[in-house]
């Protein structure tokens, strides 16, 4: 592994009344790297990732991301909104009363970029997703594929540190899943964002990232890094 | 800012643990809706319930309540309330139920029309369609007038003619009840009934045993509301709780006996609540979901009964109300010269109710808010609490805001005021609003607040530009709504108004006695005809609204 950890979990614990969902979890993830974490629903992969991006409090250990403490002995210190992150939900949670520029928009209005320099980062957001022409569409008039694109570029064009994914392709065929994971993998790999990806997919996970995590009952049952060189040149 | 919440500091070694620097935006923002709500629409109750149990003499005692136990009229009055309530519940299920049912899964011809149509009943006041029916059958109406006897009006003014009136009235709650718990039937059901079953049995025991339970509830909400009624008893010459309230306290001034006739009324309340919320769970809240129906019912030879029925339904309760109260009010003139006597008045409803259903809906969003993103067990209570406050008969509400208003000082510069008379109106429709507003609320997936939290938006700013635009459609029925309510507002307003200060429905009730029909019925059609105007451009935007999706 090379450097410090950029996001280092240690001993992260997150318990729903009698139930410990996250127990004691311990991870480092190096910049740049792409961290799939993978295991069956209710294996605490999904709370794990909601952990990181301060949308759940722990009721144990600690999370820092890039140095800074952003969770320590059961509270969050940093507000989701300070860590940095991209997050792509489940579900999308696309606004659906804005268009696919007004979600840009908004994300980057929130973190106070001028209006002017807001129009170009807009645009090459849209480039980058190849979604241009759907720039004034509201996104309930766009297919799932589409909605995906626009989901992911609403979480990248702030430029965060951290993209965080959350099985967001699972409603997805399979040939739509892989064009989406290759170009995902892309824009990536062009942006150097460090990437959390939840999913289910075995299949999924081993093509994009660079180590998987296996998760079980709330715990690291394994963790395999991926030989790229199998998938050179296919 | 984020660095005052970081509030860890480790000192050589040594972590300090430091209770939080500031509450969150979104902790104060919600606490101040939950104290302007306790203190606008529960203390008013806690009083009542607080001054039943002082004597005469400034004690603790129990001697308003040992009253009411050893007088027989008392007990009587309880009696006639229950029978009220019971066949008030009774009539607008056996009329609303079926209707419900027939929307839901039948193919009738102008479906959308009917159901507009069948809604009207339930936002005529219910003391309008009593004066109505008082100008129809009553000793100087129609019917007396035409047959040159007094046929009907021994029947109009009675528990009998209360029932019809308030059953006509609020039977679309019941039909609205049963057509959204049909429409969350899974048709997968019925369709595997259907396999091996006729049409008729799969309703009979499929389709009816899974929406009885919205039934029984909606009954029950029914008979809460029928026991808290006060213009149509008032009207009909019916003596109830809620009209024993008013008079104990407006022509009596006995003020422990009026807080001691409100406890009985408060109790039954508050158990039929429990029971109707024990029964509905959290289906009250759940979005109306138009699955795909399994079933669809052929009509075939019914059909004439059904269009018969829908007929009748029709004609009691909206045709011949209003049309009398159009052919009383007579010519135009009339309607012009009533506008221009009680011209005051009515200015004064609209503005007051236009203040009031957006206050009402601005605090009933933040706790609409609070209640849908609530754990399990607190949502519960606090549905119970809403439904109960809402339960609350207006003149107890009338009589709570007085005692509690009605003194020195600043508060009493607020009670001398037409700030009262909404003050009046938060009180009794914050809870009916932030109920509808939650369920609007649980539409929006928390998914999508959680986005604009990670992409850097405060909570306030979340709220304004992601939760209220999206639930816009749910904003405007909520005021409309709470609009239609405040406009109607009888019993509190009638107490609580400061002296020469009056509101439409206040006018109409206290003039009636002593002013020609023309022209009571003209301003009793003018209420309803203001009524009809928001609800309109309602029903305009949202089906345009969904259309566009």
């Amino acid at each position: 592994m090379k450097g410090e950890a950029f996001v280092r979990l240690a001993r992260v614990t997150k318990r729903y009344g009698a139930r410990t969902v996250v127990d004691a979890v311990s991870l480092d993830i190096a910049e740049g790297e792409i961290v799939a974490l993978l295991g069956a629903s209710g294996c605490g992969k999904t709370t794990l990732l909601r952990l990181i991006a301060g949308l759940e409090t722990p009721d144990a250990g600690g999370i820092r991301i890039a140095g800074e403490r952003v969770a320590a002995d059961g509270r969050n210190i940093s507000p989701p909104r300070a860590r940095g992150i991209g997050f792509v939900f489940q579900d999308l949670a696309l606004w659906s009363h804005m268009t696919v520029a007004g979600n840009l928009d908004f994300v980057l209005a929130s973190i106070g970029i001028p209006k002017r320099a807001r129009k170009t980062r807009i645009e090459e957001a849209l480039q980058m997703g190849r979604i241009e022409k759907f720039a004034d569409t509201y996104p309930h008039r766009m297919s799932g594929g589409e909605q995906q694109r626009v989901a992911i570029a609403r979480a990248l064009v702030a430029r965060p540190r951290l993209l965080l994914l959350d099985e967001p392709l699972s409603s997805l065929d399979a040939d739509l899943k892989a064009n989406l994971l290759a170009e995902l993998a892309t824009m990536q790999k062009a942006l150097n964002v460090t990437t959390v990806h939840v999913t289910h997919d075995r299949e999924e996970a081993v093509t994009f990232a660079d180590r998987v995590v296996m998760m079980r009952e709330g715990k690291i049952e394994r963790v395999e890094t991926v030989d790229r060189t199998r998938f050179a040149n296919t | 800012m984020l660095d005052l919440v970081a509030s860890n500091t480790t000192v050589k070694g040594i972590t300090l643990r430091l209770p939080p620097v500031l509450p969150s935006a979104r902790a104060i923002t919600l606490g101040v809706a939950v104290t302007l709500f306790l203190l606008l629409c529960v203390l008013p109750i806690i009083y009542m319930l607080g001054v039943s149990f002082v004597g005469r003499d400034g004690s603790f005692s129990v001697g308003n309540y040992r009253q009411l136990l050893i007088d027989a009229r008392q007990r009587e009055l309880l009696l006639t309330s229950t029978l009220l309530g019971a066949g008030t519940a009774l009539l607008a299920t056996i009329i609303g139920a079926p209707l419900g049912v027939l929307l839901a899964r039948t193919r009738l011809p102008l479906k959308r029309m009917l159901r507009i149509a069948l809604v009207i009943p339930l936002v005529v006041p219910p003391y309008v369609s009593a004066l109505a029916w008082i100008l129809m059958t009553g000793s100087t109406g129609f019917i007396a007038r035409w047959f040159g006897s007094d046929l009907l009006s021994a029947w109009t003014y009675s528990l009998t003619g209360a029932i019809l009136v308030l059953g006509t009235s609020f039977f679309p709650l019941s039909m609205l009840a049963t057509e959204a718990a049909a429409r969350r039937v899974n048709g997968r059901l019925e369709e595997a009934g259907l396999l091996i079953a006729s049409p008729g049995r799969v309703l009979w025991r499929i389709t009816l045993p899974l929406i009885a339970p919205t039934v029984a509830a909606a009954a029950l909400i029914i008979f809460v509301l029928a026991l808290a009624e006060f213009g149509v008893p008032g009207l009909l010459r019916v003596r109830v709780f809620t009209t024993e309230v008013f008079t104990a306290f407006s022509a009596l001034y006995d003020f422990g006996a009026a807080t001691a006739l409100a406890v009985p009324l408060l109790a039954v309340a508050l158990i039929v609540s429990i029971i109707a919320k024990l029964i509905i769970g959290e289906r009250l809240l759940v979005a109306r979901r138009n699955l795909h129906p399994g079933l669809v019912l052929r009509l075939g030879r019914w059909r004439a009964v059904v269009i018969g029925f829908l007929a009748i339904i029709l004609a009691a309760s909206v045709v011949l109300p209003l049309s009398t109260l159009a052919i009383e009010a007579g010519q135009l003139e009339r309607i012009i010269f009533a506008l221009g006597t009680s011209g005051d008045a009515i200015f004064n409803s609209l503005y007051l109710s236009t203040i009031g259903a957006t206050l009402t809906c601005a605090l009933a969003v933040l706790l609409g808010y609070g209640r849908a993103r609530s754990g399990a067990r607190l949502r519960g209570l606090v549905d119970l609490l809403l439904i109960v406050i809402f339960a609350v008969p207006s003149t107890v509400v009338g009589v709570g805001l007085i005692g509690l208003w009605n003194r020195p000082g600043l508060v009493g510069a607020i009670y001398t005021s037409q700030t009262i008379i909404v003050v009046g109106y938060l009180a009794r429709f914050v809870p009916v609003a932030a109920l509808m507003l939650a369920a609007s609320v649980r539409q929006i997936p928390v998914s999508v607040e959680e986005a604009a939290e990670v992409a850097g938006a405060s909570w306030w700013r979340t709220l304004t530009r992601i939760v209220l635009p999206q639930m816009r459609t749910g904003l405007a029925a909520a005021w409309v709504v709470s609009f239609i309510f405040c406009f109607g507002e009888l019993g509190a307003t009638l107490l609580v108004a400061p002296p020469g200060e009056s509101t439409l429905p206040v006018r109409v009730y206290t003039i009636i006695a002593n002013t020609p029909p023309a022209e009571v019925a003209a301003l009793a059609l003018l209420q309803v005809g203001i009524i009809l105007i928001p609800l309109a451009l309602l029903g305009f935007f949202s089906h345009g609204e969904r259309g566009a999706r």
